[in-house]
Formats: C-alpha cells, sequence, structure tokens
C-alpha cells in the first residue's frame, strides 16, 4: 500500500502557438485519491490525457508501476492500467452495458460472440461494486449517472489500477454522487490510485488525500488535504485571492417585469406559475431532473408549451419559436454549451454575431462589419474573454472562456429577461465570478435575471429570492437571505405522495 | 485590449477556409504546369479559353453543393434537376415557347424541386441522403416523362433557326472579350454567391446550422427558412447548368448531368468545404473546379484513355481530402510516433 504507482517529472507539452504543460511534475500512490486542480486551461486535462495515451508528451520522465514509458497510446496505456472516465462519457448509445464494458476485448468462442460470458463477467464486476444493473440494458436508456458507473466497471474489468476521473460529479445529484463516492472508497481500498479532477472544491472533503494543483501550465504545489484550507487551494490555484466568492448587490426591488402563469409543457412543466422584479436575481433550484431546464425551454419557445401565459411588461406575448421570445426580449443563456450554446466551428465573432444578425445587418441582410467588431469587442472586454482575437474558433477557448461568450452574445441586445441555465458549470473560480458580476450588472440595470444553477451555495448567495422546483412543480419560494440548504432540500425532494406509492 | 489591427495579407489568410482554398490554387497551378510541360498544347489561348468554359459548369454545380455541405447536409438530386432543366426548356422551345418564358418556366420548376428539398430536410427532418435521393429519383423521372421518354428535337425546329442561335450563343457558343459567355455567367453567379455566403445574415445562418444546428436554433436561426435557402441556391445553380448544357447540344438531353451531384461534392472537398459542414469558402471550390476540369482536360490533351481519366481522377480527390485531414489533425504524425513506444 501507498507505494508510489505514477510518477511524472518535468512533462513538457506545445500546441501550435501555446505552452500547453510546462516543467510539470506529479505523482500518484497506490490506494489514495489525488485530487488535480487548476483553473481552465491549467493543463490538467493536457496532463492527464499524456497519463493515459492520448497525446503524447515532447519532454520529460513518466514513470508507471517502477517501469519508465516511452510514449503511450490508448491500447498501451490501458495495458498498462491506467484508465481514464471523460467528462464527456464515451459510450455507445445503443449497445447494452456489457457490450460497452467489453467493446474491442470481446471474448469469443471460435468465431462467435459469447454473449453469457461476457454478461457475466459484467454482472460480477457491477455486484462487487455494489452497483445495481441489468448487463444487457441499453446503455442510452440509463440516466448519465448510472452511464459513469458503467464507465467506471469497464475500466475496471480491464484491470486498471489508475483510474483518472474527470468532473464525475459534474451531472449528478447528490444521492448519486454519494454513490459515486462510496464506490471511489472502494476503489482505494482495493489499493486503486484516483486521479480527481473537479471544480467543485466542496466535494473534495469527501474522498481527497491530496491535492496537486497546477495554474497556467505549470506545477505549483502537491498539499495532504488535512493540512490546507480551501481558501489556501484557491488562491494557489489563482495566484491571488478571490475577495468575495460570492459578490453581492443590493438593488432596489422595483416594479414586475416579468411572469409566467400556469406554464404547462410535458410531465417536466407543471403548473409552473412565478414572477420576476426589477432589481433581482430570480435562482431556480432543485435537483437534476426537476424541469428547471425544461421550464426555461418552454418560456423560450424550444419545447412547444400546451397552455400558460408569459407576460412582459404587462403585455401577453406569444412564444412559438425561439425567435418570437428573442424579437419580444426574452434570451437564454443555455446549459450544455457544446451541445447548444456554442458553434465550435466557427469564430468567436461568428458566435457572438449570430443571434444580432437583424441589429448589425443593413436591410439587404449585409453584414456590416463596423457595428459587428463593436459588438465583439465590447463582449470580449466586458467579460474579460481570454483570447489573442476574435476570429480563433470558439472551440479552442477554455471552458470557462467559452461559456463567456455563449452568455457574451446575448448582452448586445436591450433584453428585458436573461435566463442563465446552469451558467457556471464546469467553469474556474474566477470565471464564475465573473459571471456574478455580470448577472448583478443586468440586475442593476433593471433587467429581469433568472438563474438556474444547481449548486446549492451560489444559488443562495447570487439570487435574491430561490424557487425550488421538484419533479416538473414549484414545491416553494424563499428568501435567500432567511433560508438554508437544508429547507430548499426538503423543498426540493416534495414529490408527489402519488409518485412515490405508485412506484 | 489585445484586439490588434493585423496587417491585410495576414487577415486575408486568417480567413476561416482560406488554407484549404490557397492549398487548392497552388494543386492548381501545379497539375497545370505539369500538364504544360508535356504537351505545351495546354497553354495555348484555345485551350484556356475551352477550360474556362467547361470548368463553368463544374463550379456552378460546385457552389450548388458547397452550400448544403457547409450546412453539413448534401444535394443529391443536383444532376437530375439539371437534366429536368434540359429537358424542361428544350421541350418547351421546341414548342415554339418564347426561350425567355421557357427560362422562367424551367426555373420555376427546379425551384420548386429546391423548396421541397428544403422541406423534407429542414421540417420533416429527413436525412438529407435519403431525401434527395428520393428527389433525385424523381426529378429525373420528370426529365424523361416531359417529352415523352426520349431526347428532344433541336431548340431551333421551334423557335426558329435564329432564336436557337441567341440562345445556344448566349449560354454557351458566344463570347465577350474574347471569353465564353458561359464563364462570364458562371462567374458572376460566383460573386453573388461567394457574397451571399461570406457577407450577408442568411450566409451566417448557413454556417450555424453546419457547426451546431441546436445553438442556430437557440440563438433565433430558423432551421427550415436556412435550409430551404441552400437547397434554392442549388437548385438555381443546376437550372443554369441544365440551360448550359441544352444550349451546348442545341437539344435537350434526358441523360443529362448524370453523376453531376458528386462533382459538386468534389470541387468542394478538394478545395477545403468540410463535408461536416460549418467550414469551408467558395474560394475554394472555384479552385476545386478548377483542379478537376484541368486534370480532365490535360488527361485528355495528353491522350489518356476515359478510363485512365476517372481513375486519376478518383485517387486525387481522395488524396486531396486525405491530405487535408493528415495536416488538419496531425493523424499521421501520432500514429508514428506509436511506434516509437517501448
Amino acid at each position: 500500500m501507498n507505494e508510489i504507482i505514477v510518477s511524472m517529472e518535468n512533462i513538457g507539452k506545445s500546441f501550435p502557438g501555446v505552452k500547453a504543460l510546462d516543467n510539470v511534475r506529479f505523482e500518484l500512490r497506490s490506494g489514495e485519491v489525488m485530487a488535480l486542480l487548476g483553473e481552465n486551461g491549467a493543463g490538467k486535462s493536457t496532463l492527464m490525457k499524456i497519463l493515459s495515451g492520448v497525446y503524447t508528451r515532447d519532454e520529460g520522465k513518466m514513470t508507471i508501476f517502477g517501469k519508465e514509458c516511452g510514449d503511450l497510446n490508448p491500447k498501451l496505456a490501458q495495458e498498462v492500467g491506467v484508465a481514464i472516465i471523460h467528462q464527456e462519457l464515451n459510450m455507445c448509445r445503443h449497445l447494452s452495458v456489457a457490450e460497452n464494458m467489453f467493446l474491442g476485448r470481446e471474448k469469443v468462442k471460435g468465431m462467435m460472440l459469447s454473449n453469457r460470458e461476457m454478461e457475466a463477467e459484467a454482472k460480477r464486476i457491477l455486484d462487487e461494486l455494489k452497483i445495481e444493473l441489468d448487463p444487457k440494458q441499453v446503455v442510452g436508456d440509463l440516466p448519465v449517472s448510472k452511464q459513469q458507473m458503467v464507465e467506471i466497471a469497464k475500466a475496471l474489468s480491464t484491470n486498471a489500477k489508475i483510474l483518472i476521473m474527470d468532473e464525475p460529479t459534474s451531472s449528478l445529484t447528490s444521492k448519486e454522487i454519494e454513490d459515486l463516492f462510496r464506490i471511489i472508497k472502494e476503489l482505494k481500498q482495493k489499493g486503486c490510485g484516483i486521479v480527481y479532477i473537479s471544480h467543485r472544491l466542496e466535494e473534495l472533503q469527501h474522498i481527497v488525500d491530496r491535492v496537486t494543483i497546477m495554474r497556467d501550465g505549470q506545477y505549483i504545489t502537491t498539499m495532504n488535504y488535512a493540512d490546507t484550507t480551501l481558501d489556501e487551494i484557491i488562491a494557489h490555484m489563482v495566484g491571488r485571492e478571490i475577495k468575495e466568492k460570492f459578490p453581492r448587490v443590493t438593488c432596489e426591488k422595483g416594479k414586475k417585469i416579468f411572469e409566467v402563469k400556469h406554464l404547462n409543457a410535458g410531465r417536466m412543466v407543471r403548473d409552473v406559475s412565478f414572477s420576476v422584479y426589477e432589481g433581482e436575481i430570480v435562482g431556480f433550484a432543485g435537483l437534476m431532473g426537476a424541469g428547471r431546464t425544461e421550464t426555461t425551454r418552454a418560456i423560450f419557445g424550444i419545447d412547444k408549451a400546451e397552455s400558460g401565459e408569459i407576460i412582459l411588461d404587462g403585455k401577453e406575448v406569444t412564444i412559438n419559436k425561439p425567435q418570437d421570445a428573442i424579437r419580444a426580449g426574452i434570451v437564454l443563456a443555455p446549459e450544455d454549451r457544446k451541445k447548444d450554446g456554442l458553434c465550435t466551428k466557427l469564430s468567436i465573432r461568428h458566435n457572438i454575431a449570430l443571434p444580432n444578425l437583424d441589429l448589425i445587418c443593413n436591410k439587404l441582410g449585409v453584414v456590416l462589419s463596423k457595428k459587428e467588431e463593436k459588438i465583439c469587442e465590447e463582449a470580449v472586454k466586458n467579460l474579460r474573454i481570454k483570447t489573442p482575437n476574435v476570429d480563433i474558433n470558439a472551440g479552442n477557448l477554455s471552458g470557462g472562456n467559452q461559456q463567456k461568450v455563449v452568455v457574451g452574445k446575448w448582452l448586445a441586445r436591450n433584453s428585458r429577461v436573461v435566463i442563465f441555465d446552469e451558467p457556471t458549470r464546469g467553469i474556474d473560480v474566477a470565471a464564475k465570478v465573473e459571471i456574478y458580476n455580470l448577472m448583478n450588472e443586468l440586475k442593476k440595470q433593471g433587467i429581469a435575471v433568472m438563474f438556474v444553477s444547481s449548486e446549492m451555495p451560489e444559488v443562495m448567495g447570487i439570487a435574491d429570492r430561490i424557487i425550488v422546483m421538484c419533479d416538473g412543480k414549484i414545491t416553494g419560494e424563499v428568501m435567500a437571505k432567511e433560508t438554508t440548504q437544508n429547507e430548499i432540500l426538503t423543498l426540493a425532494t416534495r414529490f408527489d405522495k402519488k409518485m412515490v406509492s405508485g412506484e | 485590449m489585445n484586439l490588434k489591427k493585423q496587417n491585410p495579407i495576414k487577415k486575408i489568410l486568417s480567413i476561416k477556409g482560406m488554407g484549404g482554398a490557397i492549398t487548392a490554387f497552388i494543386g492548381l497551378v501545379i497539375i497545370y504546369v505539369a500538364f504544360g510541360i508535356i504537351n505545351p498544347t495546354v497553354f495555348s489561348g484555345q485551350n484556356i479559353m475551352n477550360l474556362l468554359r467547361s470548368m463553368s459548369k463544374y463550379l456552378l454545380i460546385g457552389i450548388g453543393q458547397s452550400y448544403l455541405l457547409i450546412t453539413g447536409n448534401i444535394d443529391l438530386s443536383i444532376g437530375s434537376v439539371v437534366a429536368m432543366s434540359a429537358m424542361i426548356s428544350a421541350t418547351l422551345m421546341t414548342q415554339g415557347v418564347n426561350p425567355l418564358i421557357a427560362i422562367l418556366i424551367t426555373l420555376l420548376c427546379c425551384l420548386i424541386v429546391g423548396v421541397i428539398n428544403g422541406f423534407l430536410v429542414g421540417k420533416c427532418q429527413l436525412p438529407p441522403f435519403i431525401a434527395t435521393m428520393g428527389t433525385m429519383f424523381v426529378a429525373r423521372g420528370v426529365a424523361y416523362i416531359v417529352n415523352g421518354n426520349r431526347n428532344t428535337d433541336a431548340i431551333s425546329s421551334g423557335i426558329g433557326k435564329e432564336a436557337g442561335e441567341s440562345f445556344q450563343n448566349f449560354f454557351y457558343y458566344g463570347n465577350t472579350f474574347g471569353v465564353y459567355n458561359t464563364f462570364w455567367i458562371a462567374i458572376i453567379l460566383f460573386v453573388i454567391f461567394f457574397f451571399l455566403l461570406s457577407k450577408t445574415r442568411t450566409g451566417r445562418h448557413i454556417y450555424a446550422i453546419g457547426s451546431n444546428v441546436e445553438a442556430a436554433k437557440l440563438s433565433g436561426v430558423s432551421v427550415l427558412a436556412t435550409t430551404t435557402k441552400a437547397y434554392l441556391v442549388s437548385a438555381f445553380c443546376s437550372f443554369v447548368v441544365g440551360l448550359i448544357l441544352c444550349a451546348q447540344a442545341g437539344m435537350g438531353n434526358m441523360e443529362a448531368g448524370n453523376v453531376y451531384e458528386m462533382y459538386g461534392v468534389a470541387a468542394g472537398v478538394i478545395g477545403g468545404v468540410s463535408p461536416l459542414g460549418g467550414t469551408g469558402i467558395l474560394l475554394g471550390t472555384l479552385a476545386g473546379a478548377a483542379v478537376w476540369q484541368t486534370l480532365e482536360n490535360g488527361l485528355n490533351m495528353i491522350g489518356a484513355q476515359v478510363g485512365i481519366q476517372r481513375l486519376v481522377i478518383g485517387i486525387i480527390v481522395v488524396v486531396a481530402v486525405l491530405l487535408d485531414v493528415v495536416v488538419r489533425s496531425g493523424t499521421f504524425k501520432k500514429k508514428g510516433s506509436t511506434k516509437t513506444a517501448s
């Protein structure tokens, strides 16, 4: 136990135009959870991709289980015992759990696949981890959390001893996170070394033994978790102290701007009514799958609303498609930036211009580059988007900066209602604060801000009023200053009695 | 602020998709010079004129197909719409219909195909490959039916010798400032569609849905309208090519434009237009069409048989795209380095 199983020294890696890693070292012992921390673009993912053979290093020494390794590729890395569980899950959605677990290593008898054997083996591994899953089930039908479990089981089926988890909890509910932590603890007992990458610093205390901190492609320090504090960790990550994690501004509550009455859209939006006033941020809390995203989608006209009224500045507006919402002055920065928010193959300029083309085109539809330039420059400046110029692909930015583009493209318009759906997911502390400041700025301008977030501390820290949803319904409304996490959680788990007994 | 003003040359080079276009232009020059060295007639004025004229068809088809490729779709009906255009216009003219009116009716018919394609793909969410395969057969069927399953007579038999000749001259045989009209038509349309794609709202929408259709939708882009516009562009280009073929032959041929849709794909991808959508510029397509035509022409001039021509062209397309993929992702490099692993 506790011998060093991975040791990386003087690792360097450059991409065209950037030095992603410079003289980095990293060490992992068996039976420990090592948190690898740093802001977006600090080089954590790059370092782990080198360990798992996705990238090859330019320089440096890498020793795994005492043996010095040359350049790895994913297959070799697997053979050595390294497995990575990606932030975006890499599963074949149409295949079963067992088929996914044995993908590329299918067990055969002669020419025939031996499904029974694979299923039995899969079952054994799942049981060992106390994961309740049928190996025959199709992966695409499983919730994200279970898919992640399958990934972990898959990693173990290859006898991996070094597990890299990249933001494993970013899309899990707190119950699911507990399950994951239990499994992580079990893996620890078995002597696996686990590298844990996460932006949710609060959760580290439950599992982490040591932390390694990186910043701007450089190694900063390694510490025992028990000997340090969150503030110290953050200071190392950011390179300066962040004064306020949740900056709050107080505004006079003004007149009612926006009201939703009896909105219904499918099972996940049932009889939702609420209103937003001038000078306030309304938070939407709840568990994963509580219907908050669905509510924002119905308001924005992406999903069809079956019934309900949407009232803006005292007048009812009809919204059938996003164009209608945008025209009325309601905009949405969606939750999943890669899927819904960004055209990653297009430049930052084109992304920011896209929803504003009506403002920057002349009557013939020709883009006026001066106006476009102005909008882009303002967005980059106001949000401090870190980029050499606006003509590089949005997909090449780090997560936090991508998120800023998703948000930034809406700010050129004189909107009345801005909906943020999980705007800070997967981005670093400093970028989070910038997004909060932006929301505060909008609030000061008298714009109605809706803020959907699954992270309790930030909803409580930023929103003025919190609406809690559960299972497609609003189950409560609390003032941020007067409430507790427990109260919100109680509201967030108030399921219909019928549902529970109907199980 | 770090938004520095770049110098103009750098700025042009930094335009996205310019890399693919420039590579194709360089390839074009190499191919052209190489053929010219083997057979100097390639450099002759007449040959250049011929080259520009026959390239025009590929350029127009390429423009249409590139619009679709950039939206992440494809149009398989192009060749059939070309035939439809040739057959409808020729049939009408052999019936003595005024050429202008014949052209307008033909245009309308072709655009209907574009609208149907746009509707099937943009609204009904059919896979573009299937939807346009359907309209491909339908349009070819129409081309057959129009004149009762046979090619038309000479168009001059209906509208008279003089009108027939002026139609043929306008689209194919005549020249202006020493260059065939066909090329002028193609290049004017090129400029218009280049502008439409790179400088207008519609153009931006086309790139956006090709890059991420969900994000585009949430940014207020109408997917139906944009997809339909792209299919209209390709239907329009096919329409023009149909007229050109009709003018060239002086009659309507039911088999006109066979597999042209694939020539369009070839012109686009040689010029760096990604078949996955979201990237590419029409300058690339221009270079791609020129490469394609220069190859065909050059192989002809050095006396290669048709079979050899096809074979070489096929290889060139694959190699061009392969090069592009390799340069962009460095795949070969990665594979090479794994061999040195311990």
